[in-house]
This record gives structure tokens, C-alpha cells and sequence, in this order.
């Protein structure tokens, strides 16, 4: 059987810096891969391009045996409130609209009826311990509940990969076990592949396997050293 | 560590018998050394010669004797001392793998340091994977939770120790030789 | 994606967006009604002796009157236009969000473009309804002094009432491009080369274009055909001259962080040079009420020359005064026209000057985390308000000059002199009204500085520390 998402010869700049190199990597379904390195090595590009939300200078990224590079913005978009679901350092909840219509959102794209969508909502939020936030608009949550939220928004689609960039760089240990604890519960509930981005050891722990970037290219040392469950 | 105030403090909820004590023992602390029965009794004598527990009554049911102990009003204020008592931060190095990486460039080159600590880190990596594993279990209990964290937090140290030495090998390499 | 979904997308926003949807309505309004009163002057058909004002009875006065409208309602549309772009930050950053929660550019697209698309309709919707009943009214209808007894055809009213919607949307389309590109919107928007002189092409395409139709006497050009040309050559020209201050300000910046002296000038500088469109955006409709002030203008100029002409002509001639050739009507009444024109153009002037000081405050309310962290690490106020009149002033100084220029050119292809035949011809060339254009743009200035100094008092609030948590 064939990889559920897999990229190969992922070649990504920024004008004329490079950011990825050449990276090539396949993730199963079910499976939870830590990506790691230094501060500026590419992980969040290498993330954005599996997502597919970053077009690539070369290479190719292929789910489910379809190369998502050749489908039109639009279908790659469409992905992100079917399949896949994103979660970022920052800056993606909309200010303007609150919590719980946050969480929603995708739903709501998708076409949901809008009391259905708020009921699912709601049901994440509580799941991750923000469900007295409902109402609120992310300019009036710390940075921990917004990450929360974001969380929830992230999860409420029941996606088949999630993409996760520091997903707990902005909370304390214990909410972060939560949030990870969630995270990692859904993966192994539903199959849900997750491709985690951190610095952190002990969130890289959560994972069952290891990638290590430096400088655009896997690290063949591989401070990412494929040791499997 | 001491097994001793362990058991004081397992007793200071009411008197026990020998067996009972192991078993409780290994039940709130689930990742230390399981205690030896052996251990037990002797730590219970040592601990009724210096007055900490004494005697508290004879059960005997049809199996073994079996003799139940109970904590003293010496043993409460021992036990109390060493509460409050506060633990000297390790003052020496005394890891072994410091002491690898060192002999390694010494005996070696900083290609089979860099090799050990890549081995190492992989091992810790897959300890530290298994212990988030259990510790993240649906059925674990808060006191599985709380020892998985404390391993979790030195093989954490150990790893941000082991990354960084990782980058300083080369320099460490030119003063281990000079 | 469901309607209702869309009604909350497109309406979720702050009080900017609010302040938005209500200017962009209200100058939707007030475009449509000028063109409606437009297109009523050009369906009066004939020698009109039942009107009392004597403008709308002549058949060569009204394509005047007309694009005197015309001119009135072009400062206006581009009110609209910059009205699209108000708080545009923020709604680019909610639609980033949007977009990354899986919304395709094609939804984006519509969330934003139907709130201003609605926005304009009801605007030029309301302005019909306006239109309507003060033709209704009895007392146009006794007196004849408006032409409230011709209506404009059907499919003439409808192209009327969607042009504005449409164009706005069109625009705000345009406008979001970028933005549509990429979800990560301005978390990551990579630096793009600066803007290039190619506006000027527009102004070069524009001018020649007006031109033709005044020049070519003897081809017997379809009434409709001149239209397009004299109204396309002033739009392009108009267009040309907005576009160009996003050149203007990025070389204006370079130029400044070359030469400039201090914390001020460097951060004016940088910040002309990173968002070099601003001042298109928040000057566009001062200008173009500025080029259709100078056209005004010139056209005084022309006629005062050729009245002048007039004289002498007929002075060679012998004839006696009221006699011999001239025009339809005293001077007195042609200057009483231009005055009703500078009125007229002095309104739409002043619509301007309220939307650049929205504008204006607008973009400092926009920046207030900057601002305010830049407060917090130790910049002194003056200074930042120092950088924003440098930042202002250093692109709207050569606009203005541009604008003007335009404006007296384009009059000046008309006709820019007048020769007297006989024994020594005579050549009366028009003057070019220093005095008068230099009070036009003096005034320009003027009310830039008085929003500028506005825009300091939204700034004195903005730099608050508490504003450093709003997102
Ligand atoms: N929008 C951009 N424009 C220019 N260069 C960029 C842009 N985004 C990223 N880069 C560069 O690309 C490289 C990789 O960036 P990326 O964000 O992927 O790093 P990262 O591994 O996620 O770092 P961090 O751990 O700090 O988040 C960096 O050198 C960065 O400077
Ligand atoms: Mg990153």
C-alpha cells in the first residue's frame, strides 16, 4: 500500500532564499511524524507546502495517489475543510468573529447548516477546555486560548491529516499535554495522520516517528533518527 | 531516596502488615525498583530498633503470621523532618554519559563521540516515546502520569543535553586534546 | 457555501468596516445622482424655450452642463473606489483567515466584493428613488426650471443604477488579488519590486485621446464617438495621474532614505517605500477633484480669451458694441456658469477632503501597534508625527503639481490660442491662470494639512500602550 501523503524532491524559495531543498518523505495513515531542526530550516515551509496552501518550485506532493500541486487553488482549498486540517503558530482565527463561529467556519464553507456546525463547535471547544469562550472574539483571549480554539477549528472537520505548526508553543505544560493529548487521542480514535512541527523534545515524543531538517534538507545523521513504534 | 520514609509514610495512615506495605509501595510509586520482601522486613526492624514503629498486633488467619506495624509519634516527627527538609541540588557531574563523550575523545576521535551521542539520543528518544505513549493512554492513572513526567522531564534534560554536546564536540575535542 | 453563510462572512467586521460600507453607499449615492441628472440634460431634445434656465435651453450648452455633471460625479466615483480599500488591512487579514479555514479565492473573492457590491446598490438605488420622487414633486413641474419632464430611457437608468455597483466591485476585486493568492496572507507577503512609471503611459494615451475629437473639425464625428473619446482621454488622464503617486511616493522614499536626516525621514522614507499605493488610496478622490478643478479653470482662461478676441475682432471691424460676432450670450453669463462649475467642482472637493481625512485616520488607526510599540520602545511622539507629515506631504506635493498640470493641458488641446487675421495677424494666446491654479492648489494642500493634523489626534490616542494587545 502506498503512502497516504508523501512528498518528493520538495524544492521551495522565498526570492532567492531557499527555504526547502529537496526534502522527500511519505507519511502512512494513522501515523504522527515530528518534524524538528533549527529555527529558520524550513519546517514551516516544508508544512505549508504539504498542505498545500504554498505552490512548489519543484517536486511533488501526492494524497491518496493524486498529485495536489496540478489541482487548481480552489480544490486545494476545498482539501483544507474535507481532509485536512490545519493548525498554525499564529494569526489564523478570524478576529472579527468569535469563538465558537471560528470553530465553525469550515464547517459552515462546507455547506453545513449553521445550527449543526455550532453544535460541533461547541462540542470541540469543550473537548479542549475553552467551551466558556464561546462567545468571545479571539482579540479578548490570551494566546493559549486562541491556540486552543485554533485547535478546536482544526479538528472539527474530522480531517485525515492534520497539519500542526507548534501547536503548543504558546501553552504551558499542562495545557499542552491537553491539547496534544486531544491531538493524539483523534489520531488514534480515526487514523487521523498527523504531521507535527516543534523544537520541543517532549512534544516530538508524542510522535511515532522523527524528521529532522537543517538547512532545507533532511538531516541524514538524522538528529531524526527513524526509530518506529 | 529512602525506602524507609517511604514505608513511614505509607504507615501514617494506619498500621499495616509487611505484605501490604510491598504491595502499596509499588502500587504509588509505579516506575521505581519494586521493593524485595526481604527489603521490607529489614527496613521495618531498623525502624523499630530506633523507636520510628512499633508492633501492632498479630493476624493470623489461617496462613503465615503475619505481624502489622504502626508509626510512632518519634516516627511522625522523623518523618516530618525529613518533609521539610530540602534536597541539596546534585552538586557534581556524576553522569556516565559525560564521562563516555570525554573518554571517547580521548581514547578516540569526535566522530566516535558524535556516534555515541547520536546512538544516545536515539535510545532516549524511544524511551521518552514510549513512556508519553503509556502516559498518554486512555486508562492510565494520575499515578502513572506523575512518575511517566518525572522520567520524562531528566530524559528531557538528558536530551537537550546530549543536542547541545552534540554541537560542541568539535570544541570540546581541542580542549580535551590540547 | 450557504447565503447566510455569506450575509455573516461579508458583514463580520469592526467599526471601520462599518464606517466602509456606509461612505461607499453614500458616495454610490451621490456619483448616480450627478450621472442621472446628466443623462437627463442629454435627453432633452431640441431648442428648449419651456425651461427658465437658460443653460438647458440651448442645444450647444447642454453637453456642457453635462459633463460639468459628469466632472462632479468623477471625484465622487473615486470616493467610492477609495472607500473599497478603507481598513483594508484588517479585512485582508480576515480574509487570510477565511481562506485558510478552506474558503477558495473564488469565495474570498465574493465575500468581500458583495459587501461593498451591496453597499454601492443600495447607494444608487436610494439615489434613483431620490431622483424619482424630486422629479414627482409639483413644484419642478409648474415652473419648468428643472427638466423634470424628460426622463432618460429604461435600459439608460438601469446601466445607470448597476455602473457604480459594478465598478466597485470590479475594483475591489482587482484590489484583492494579492491577498486571494495565498492564505498565509500577511503573515508571509513577500516584498515586491516597487512600482514603475508605467502610469504615465496612461496619462500620455490619455491626453491625445481627449484631444482628437476638439481638433478634427472637418471629420463629421458621430455626437457619441466624441463623447467616448473626451470622457475616456479624461479618465485615463485621471487614472494616469492617481496611479502614478504610487511611482511617485516609492521614488520620493528612495530618494529620502538616500538623503534624508533623522528617525523621522528614515521611517517616512521606509514606509513610503513598503506601501507606496497608500497614498493613491487615500489621495485619489482630492486629486481627481483637483484635475477637474484645473480643467475648470482653464477653460475660464479659454473663454476669457476668447471673449477677449471677440473684442478686438470686432473693434478691427468697426462694428458697434452687441454687434457683429461673438457669442450666444453675455460673457457674464458663460463666467456665471464657470462659477456654478468651480461650485460645483468645489463640493466635490470638499467630499474629497472628508474622505481623505477618513482615509487618513484610517491608516493610522490601522498602523496603531506599530505605532504604539513604537512609543513603547522609547520614539518620541514628535517624531512619529513628524514621519507621518513627511510621509504625507513629500508624495502629495508632486501629485498636486501633476494633477494641475493635466488639468490645464487637457484644456489647453481644446485650444490654446487664437489668431486675428488681417494686414499684421494677431496671435492671442491663452494665458495659463497661475493665480487661479495656485489658489486650487494651495487649497488642495490646505485641507491635506488640516487631515494630517487630525490624523496626529487619532494618533496621540492610537499610541496608547494599552492598544498594543488589540489584534
Ligand atoms: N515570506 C518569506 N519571505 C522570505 N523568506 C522567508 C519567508 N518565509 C520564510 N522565509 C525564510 O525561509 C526559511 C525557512 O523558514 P521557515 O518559516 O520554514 O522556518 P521554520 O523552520 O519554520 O523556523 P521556526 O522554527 O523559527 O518557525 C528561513 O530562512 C526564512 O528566513
Ligand atoms: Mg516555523
Amino acid at each position: 500500500m502506498s503512502a497516504l501523503l508523501s512528498g518528493t524532491g520538495l524544492v521551495r524559495g522565498y526570492g532567492s532564499t531557499p527555504a526547502l531543498r529537496g526534502v522527500d518523505l511519505a507519511i502512512d495513515e494513522g501515523e504522527i511524524v515530528a518534524v524538528t531542526g533549527p529555527s529558520g530550516c524550513g519546517k514551516s515551509t516544508l508544512l505549508h507546502c504539504l498542505a498545500g496552501i504554498l505552490r512548489l518550485d519543484a517536486g511533488t506532493v501526492t494524497y491518496r495517489e493524486q498529485d495536489i500541486g496540478l489541482w487548481s487553488e480552489a480544490a486545494r482549498s476545498r482539501l483544507r475543510r474535507t481532509d485536512f486540517g490545519v493548525l498554525f503558530q499564529f494569526g489564523q482565527l478570524v478576529p472579527e468573529l468569535t469563538a465558537v463561529e471560528n470553530v465553525a467556519l469550515p464547517l459552515l464553507l462546507a455547506g453545513t447548516g449553521r445550527r449543526e456546525a455550532r453544535q460541533g463547535a461547541l462540542g470541540w471547544l469543550d473537548r479542549l477546555g475553552v467551551a466558556d469562550l464561546a462567545e468571545q472574539r479571539p482579540g479578548a483571549m490570551s494566546g493559549g486560548q486562541q491556540q486552543r480554539c485554533a485547535t478546536a477549528r482544526a479538528l472539527v472537520t474530522e480531517p485525515r491529516v492534520l497539519f500542526a505548526d507548534e501547536p503548543t508553543g504558546a501553552l504551558d505544560v499542562l495545557t499542552g499535554e491537553q491539547v496534544l493529548g486531544e491531538i493524539v487521542g483523534v489520531a488514534r480514535e480515526r487514523g487521523m495522520a498527523v504531521v507535527l512541527v516543534t523544537h520541543e523534545t517532549s512534544v516530538a515524543a508524542y510522535a511515532d516517528r522523527e524528521i529532522a531538517l537543517r538547512d532545507g534538507v533532511l538531516d541524514p545523521t538524522g538528529l531524526g533518527l527513524g526509530v518506529t513504534r | 531516596m529512602s525506602t524507609a520514609h517511604v514505608l513511614l509514610g505509607l504507615l501514617s495512615g494506619g498500621p499495616r502488615h509487611g505484605y501490604d506495605l510491598k504491595r502499596a509501595h509499588d502500587e504509588r510509586l509505579p516506575r521505581a525498583k519494586p521493593l524485595a520482601f526481604g527489603q521490607v522486613y529489614a527496613t521495618l526492624g531498623r525502624l523499630e530498633r530506633d523507636g520510628f514503629v512499633a508492633e501492632a498486633g498479630q493476624e493470623r488467619d489461617g496462613g503465615p503470621d503475619r505481624t502489622s506495624y504502626t508509626i510512632t509519634d518519634e516516627g511522625r516527627r522523623h518523618l516530618d523532618t525529613w518533609l521539610s527538609a530540602i534536597e541539596p541540588p546534585a552538586p557534581y557531574v556524576t553522569s556516565e554519559l559525560f564521562s563516555k563523550v570525554v573518554v571517547a575523545l580521548l581514547a578516540a576521535d569526535a566522530g566516535r563521540a558524535r556516534d555515541f551521542l547520536v546512538a544516545q539520543r536515539a535510545a532516549h528518544m524511544s524511551r521518552m516515546r514510549e513512556l508519553t505513549t503509556a502516559k498518554s493512554a486512555p486508562g492510565a492513572s494520575v499515578g502513572d502520569v506523575v512518575a511517566a513526567d518525572y522520567s520524562i522531564g531528566h530524559l528531557e534534560a538528558d536530551l537537550r543535553w546530549l543536542q547541545t554536546t552534540l554541537a560542541r564536540v568539535a570544541d570540546l575535542q581541542k580542549e580535551v586534546t590540547s | 457555501m450557504r447565503p447566510s453563510t455569506l450575509a455573516r462572512l461579508a458583514v463580520a467586521g469592526n467599526r471601520t468596516d462599518v464606517l466602509r460600507t456606509v461612505l461607499t453607499a453614500l458616495s454610490a449615492m451621490l456619483a448616480t445622482i450627478a450621472m442621472l441628472c446628466a443623462a437627463t440634460v442629454l435627453s432633452i431634445r431640441g431648442y428648449a424655450s419651456r425651461y427658465t434656465v437658460q443653460l438647458l435651453v440651448e442645444p450647444g450648452l447642454r453637453p456642457g452642463v453635462a459633463a460639468t455633471l459628469v466632472l462632479v460625479a468623477l471625484p465622487v466615483l473615486a470616493l467610492a473606489g477609495q472607500c473599497i480599500r478603507l481598513g483594508a488591512p484588517a479585512r485582508d487579514r480576515r480574509l487570510a483567515a477565511i481562506r485558510l479555514a478552506g474558503a477558495t479565492p473564488g469565495e474570498a473573492v465574493l465575500i468581500a466584493t458583495a459587501e461593498t457590491a451591496v453597499a454601492s446598490l443600495l447607494g444608487s438605488v436610494l439615489a434613483l428613488i431620490a431622483y424619482l420622487v424630486a422629479r414627482a414633486l409639483p413644484a419642478a413641474h409648474d415652473q419648468h426650471t428643472l427638466p423634470s419632464d424628460v426622463l432618460p430611457p429604461a435600459p439608460v437608468l438601469v446601466f445607470l443604477v448597476l455602473l457604480v455597483p459594478v465598478l466597485a466591485a470590479l475594483i475591489g476585486a482587482l484590489l484583492m488579488r494579492r491577498v486571494i493568492v495565498t492564505p498565509l496572507g500577511v503573515v508571509r507577503r513577500v516584498r515586491e519590486r516597487g512600482p514603475r512609471p508605467w502610469p504615465g503611459l496612461l496619462i500620455i494615451v490619455g491626453l491625445p485621446m481627449f484631444a482628437v475629437p476638439w481638433r478634427t473639425d472637418d471629420v463629421d464625428w458621430a455626437r457619441n464617438v466624441a463623447y467616448v473619446l473626451i470622457v475616456g482621454g479624461t479618465l485615463l488622464t485621471m487614472a494616469g495621474v492617481v496611479l502614478g503617486v504610487g511611482w511617485i511616493s516609492h521614488t520620493a522614499g528612495r530618494l529620502m532614505r538616500r538623503f534624508g536626516r533623522g528617525p523621522a525621514m528614515l521611517l517616512a522614507a521606509q514606509r513610503l517605500i513598503t506601501d507606496p499605493w497608500n497614498g493613491s488610496r487615500t489621495m485619489a478622490a482630492l486629486l481627481v477633484a483637483v484635475i477637474a478643478g484645473a480643467v475648470a479653470l482653464a477653460y475660464k482662461a479659454l473663454l476669457a480669451t476668447q471673449f477677449r478676441y471677440f473684442d478686438v475682432f470686432n473693434q478691427m471691424m468697426g462694428s458697434p458694441n452687441g454687434e457683429g460676432m461673438g457669442a450666444g450670450a453675455e460673457p457674464d453669463f458663460y463666467f456665471g456658469a464657470i462659477r456654478l462649475v468651480m461650485v460645483a467642482v468645489g463640493l466635490s472637493a470638499a467630499v474629497a477632503a472628508a474622505g481623505l481625512l477618513v482615509a487618513l485616520a484610517e491608516s493610522i488607526v490601522a498602523r496603531r501597534r506599530t505605532y504604539a510599540s513604537l512609543t513603547a520602545t522609547g520614539v518620541p511622539r514628535r517624531t512619529l508625527s513628524a514621519s507621518i507629515l513627511w510621509q504625507t506631504l513629500t508624495p502629495i506635493v508632486p501629485a498636486l503639481l501633476l494633477a494641475l498640470a493635466a488639468g490645464d493641458t487637457l484644456v489647453r488641446l481644446i485650444q490654446s490660442s487664437f489668431t486675428i487675421e488681417g494686414t499684421v495677424p494677431r496671435v492671442l494666446r491663452v494665458p495659463v491662470p497661475w493665480a487661479d491654479l495656485g489658489l486650487l492648489g494651495g487649497g488642495a494642500l490646505l485641507a491635506v494639512l488640516l487631515a494630517v493634523g487630525v490624523g496626529l489626534l487619532v494618533l496621540r490616542s492610537s499610541t496608547d500602550l494599552e492598544e498594543l494587545r488589540i489584534g
